[in-house]
C-alpha cells in the first residue's frame, strides 16, 4: 500500500525540468493571442464609419453632432499647429494639451510624494493613523470640486492653483492604498521574517514595501483618473489653459467639432496612462496577476 | 539519528492566553504545558481545531510571549525568535517577489551569523539539494507547485542549521499524492540531518509515520491529553508493513479516539 503510494506520488511529481518543451507558433495561436486587438480595431473603426454615415445622410445639425472626420480633421491641425509667438488666445489643442499634461504629471507627482510616505507612515504608526485618519477621510469624502471656488480665491486664476487641485484630487486615492498596503501585509510572512531574524526595520523595508508596492502602483492608477477629473474641473473653472478651458472656449464659440476632438484626446490620454499603470503593476508584482490565470 | 537524554526544549506549566478585545475576555489556548524534547526527536502534537497546537510552537519559535510557566530551549528562556530555532508555515510564507534562491538566502540575510559568503552560497545549494530543488533557483514562488512551494519553506527552514525544526501544519494545504511524497521528503530529510523537529498536523497517519512521540492535546484550553510512544523503524514511509501492520492499526485507533472524543467538545458550542 505504502510502496503504491509512493510510486503515485512520483508520477504527480511535477518537478522534472526536461518535460517543459519548445512548442513553437502556430497560426492558430498567433490569431488566438491577436484577435482581441484585430476584433477591437474593427469594432472602433466600425463605429467611425457608421458615425460619418449618419451624419452625411442623417440631416443632423453640425452643431450637435458633427461629422466624425470633421472631428479628426479638428484633432489633427489642432495636434500639429501651434500659437505663433506672441499671440494672448491660442486655438492649437497641441499648446493647451501640454499645458494640461505637465500640469497633471507635476500634479501627479506631487501627489506621490506627499501620498506614498503619508500612507506608509499612517499604516506602520498606530498614532500618526489616529491623528491623522480622520482629515484624510474628511478630505478623501468631500467632493473635490467643492474645493475649487476657495482655491481661486486663495490662488487665483493660476497654473499654481490649477496644480493644486490636481494634488488635492490625486493624493487620497495613493495615500490611502499605500495605507491599505501596509495593514493588509499578509501576518504569514512577518512572521516567517522574524522567525528568521528581521528586526523592525527589516520587517519593514524587506516585507511591508515591497508588499505595498503594488497597491502604490493601483492607488497611482486611481489619482491618474482623479487627477484628470482635477485638470479639466480646474480649467474649466479658471484659467485660460488647458483641455478643459478648450472644452468650453470650443463649446461657447459653436465649434463642437473642436470639442469632440478634445473630449477623444481626454480618452486616449486617460486611457493610454491606465494602461502604462497596469502594465507596471504587472511588471513590479507579476505574482499579483499570475493569482487569477 | 542520536537520540541523547538531554532534552532540548522543556516547556514547564507553560500557559498561554489571548485578549479577545471586543469582549474584554481572555481566552486561555494552552494551560500548564509540560513537556520535553529530546535533541534529535520527532514530536509531533494532533488535537482538535483551536486547541492552540500552533499556539505552543510559536511560543516555542518566540513569536508569541507566554503568560505564565516558561519554554526554555537548550536551558535558556525563549524571549523572542532566534536562528536555532526555524520554522515552516502551512502556507508557505515565502516572498512572492523573491526568486527561490533569494528566498532560502533570506535567514542570513536578516542576520549575522558570522558565515562566509562561500558557505552561504554552498549551503543554499545543498539545502536545494536536499529538498530535490536543484535547477530552479530562478523560478518565482508563484511559477511552482504547492509541494514544491513548501519544500522551498523547508530549505530555507534548514539554511542556517537550526537546532530545532518548527513545522506548523506544513503539508495541510497539499494534494493527497504529493502529500505522501513530502512526508516521504521530510522523513529523509530528518533521518540524514538527525534534526530535532516539532510538527503540528491532523493527519493521523501523518503523525503516526513522522513522530517519534505523538502529542494529543485536548480542547480548550489546551493541556497535555496522553502522549503516545511510535517505535517502527526507520524508513517508514517507503516501508509498507509499517501501515499494514496490526500495531499500526491499534495506534490508529487508540489516537483517533482521544482526538475524536476532544473533536466533539468543539461542536457543542461554545
Amino acid at each position: 500500500m505504502a510502496n503504491k503510494g509512493q510510486q503515485n506520488a512520483q508520477v504527480f511529481d511535477t518537478d522534472d525540468p526536461d518535460r517543459i518543451q519548445d512548442i513553437g507558433w502556430t497560426a492558430r495561436e498567433v490569431w488566438r493571442r491577436s484577435r482581441g486587438f484585430v476584433v477591437t480595431s474593427i469594432n472602433i473603426m466600425t463605429f467611425f464609419i457608421l458615425w460619418e454615415i449618419v451624419t452625411i445622410y442623417g440631416n443632423i445639425n453640425p452643431l450637435f453632432l458633427p461629422k466624425a472626420s470633421d472631428m479628426f480633421m479638428e484633432l489633427w491641425v489642432g495636434l500639429t499647429t501651434r500659437a505663433p509667438e506672441g499671440a494672448v488666445f491660442s486655438g492649437s489643442i497641441l499648446d493647451h494639451f501640454l499645458h494640461s499634461f505637465s500640469n497633471l504629471m507635476f500634479g501627479l507627482g506631487i501627489a506621490i510624494l506627499i501620498g506614498v510616505p503619508g500612507g506608509l507612515l499612517m499604516g506602520g504608526n498606530k498614532y500618526i493613523e489616529a491623528i491623522l485618519s480622520p482629515y484624510v477621510w474628511a478630505l478623501a469624502s468631500l467632493p473635490r470640486i467643492a474645493l475649487v471656488p476657495l482655491f481661486i480665491l486663495f490662488l487665483g486664476f493660476t497654473t499654481t492653483m490649477q496644480v493644486t487641485i490636481i494634488v488635492i484630487s490625486a493624493v487620497f486615492p495613493i495615500m490611502i492604498n499605500a495605507w491599505a498596503g501596509v495593514k493588509t501585509t499578509e501576518k504569514s510572512l512577518l512572521a516567517a521574517a522574524r522567525v528568521f531574524g528581521a528586526n523592525r526595520r527589516q520587517l519593514y523595508v524587506k516585507v511591508v514595501l515591497p508588499y505595498t508596492l503594488p497597491f502604490i502602483i493601483s492607488g497611482i492608477q486611481q489619482g491618474i483618473g482623479r487627477g484628470l477629473i482635477g485638470v479639466v474641473i480646474a480649467e474649466l473653472f479658471g484659467g485660460s489653459n488647458g483641455l478643459g478651458y478648450l472644452i468650453q472656449r470650443s463649446a461657447d464659440t459653436f465649434n463642437t467639432a473642436m470639442n469632440f476632438a478634445v473630449l477623444l484626446l481626454l480618452i486616449v490620454m486617460s486611457l493610454s496612462l491606465i494602461n502604462f499603470t497596469r502594465w507596471l503593476e504587472a511588471y513590479v508584482a507579476p505574482w499579483r496577476s499570475a493569482n487569477h490565470l | 539519528m542520536s537520540l541523547s537524554n538531554e532534552p532540548i526544549i522543556v516547556a514547564n506549566d507553560l500557559t498561554i492566553s489571548y485578549e479577545l478585545h471586543r469582549e474584554r475576555k481572555k481566552l486561555t489556548a494552552l494551560q500548564d504545558i509540560n513537556l520535553e524534547v529530546k535533541a534529535g526527536e520527532f514530536v509531533v502534537l494532533v488535537g482538535p481545531s483551536g486547541c492552540g497546537k500552533t499556539s505552543f510552537i510559536n511560543a516555542i519559535s518566540g513569536l508569541v510571549p507566554k503568560e505564565t510557566g516558561s519554554v526554555t530551549v537548550r536551558g535558556e528562556e525563549v524571549t523572542g525568535p532566534g536562528p536555532d530555532r526555524a520554522m515552516v508555515f502551512q502556507d508557505y510564507a515565502l516572498l512572492p517577489w523573491r526568486t527561490v534562491e533569494s528566498n532560502v538566502r533570506m535567514p542570513f540575510e536578516f542576520q549575522d551569523l558570522g558565515v562566509s559568503e562561500a558557505e552561504k552560497k554552498k549551503r543554499v545549494q545543498e539545502c536545494l539539494e536536499l529538498v530535490d530543488l536543484n535547477g530552479f533557483e530562478k523560478s518565482f514562488p508563484y511559477e511552482l507547485s504547492g509541494g514544491m512551494k513548501q519544500r522551498v519553506g523547508i530549505a530555507r527552514a534548514l539554511i542556517t542549521h537550526p537546532d530545532i525544526l518548527l513545522a506548523d501544519e506544513p503539508f495541510a494545504a497539499i494534494d493527497a499524492m504529493t502529500r505522501e511524497a513530502m512526508q516521504a521528503e521530510m522523513e529523509r530529510i530528518v533521518m540524514e540531518t538527525g534534526q530535532t523537529c516539532v510538527f503540528i498536523t491532523h493527519s493521523i497517519d501523518e503523525a503516526i509515520l513522522l513522530g517519534d512521540r505523538v502529542v494529543v492535546i485536548s480542547y480548550r484550553p489546551g493541556k497535555v491529553k496522553e502522549i503516545v510512544d511510535i517505535n517502527f523503524p526507520r524508513p517508514r514511509m517507503s516501508n509498507s508493513e509499517v501501515k499494514t501492520s496490526r500495531e499500526y492499526a491499534e495506534i490508529r485507533d487508540h489516537i483517533w479516539k482521544l482526538v475524536k472524543d476532544e473533536a466533539s467538545q468543539t461542536n457543542r458550542g461554545e
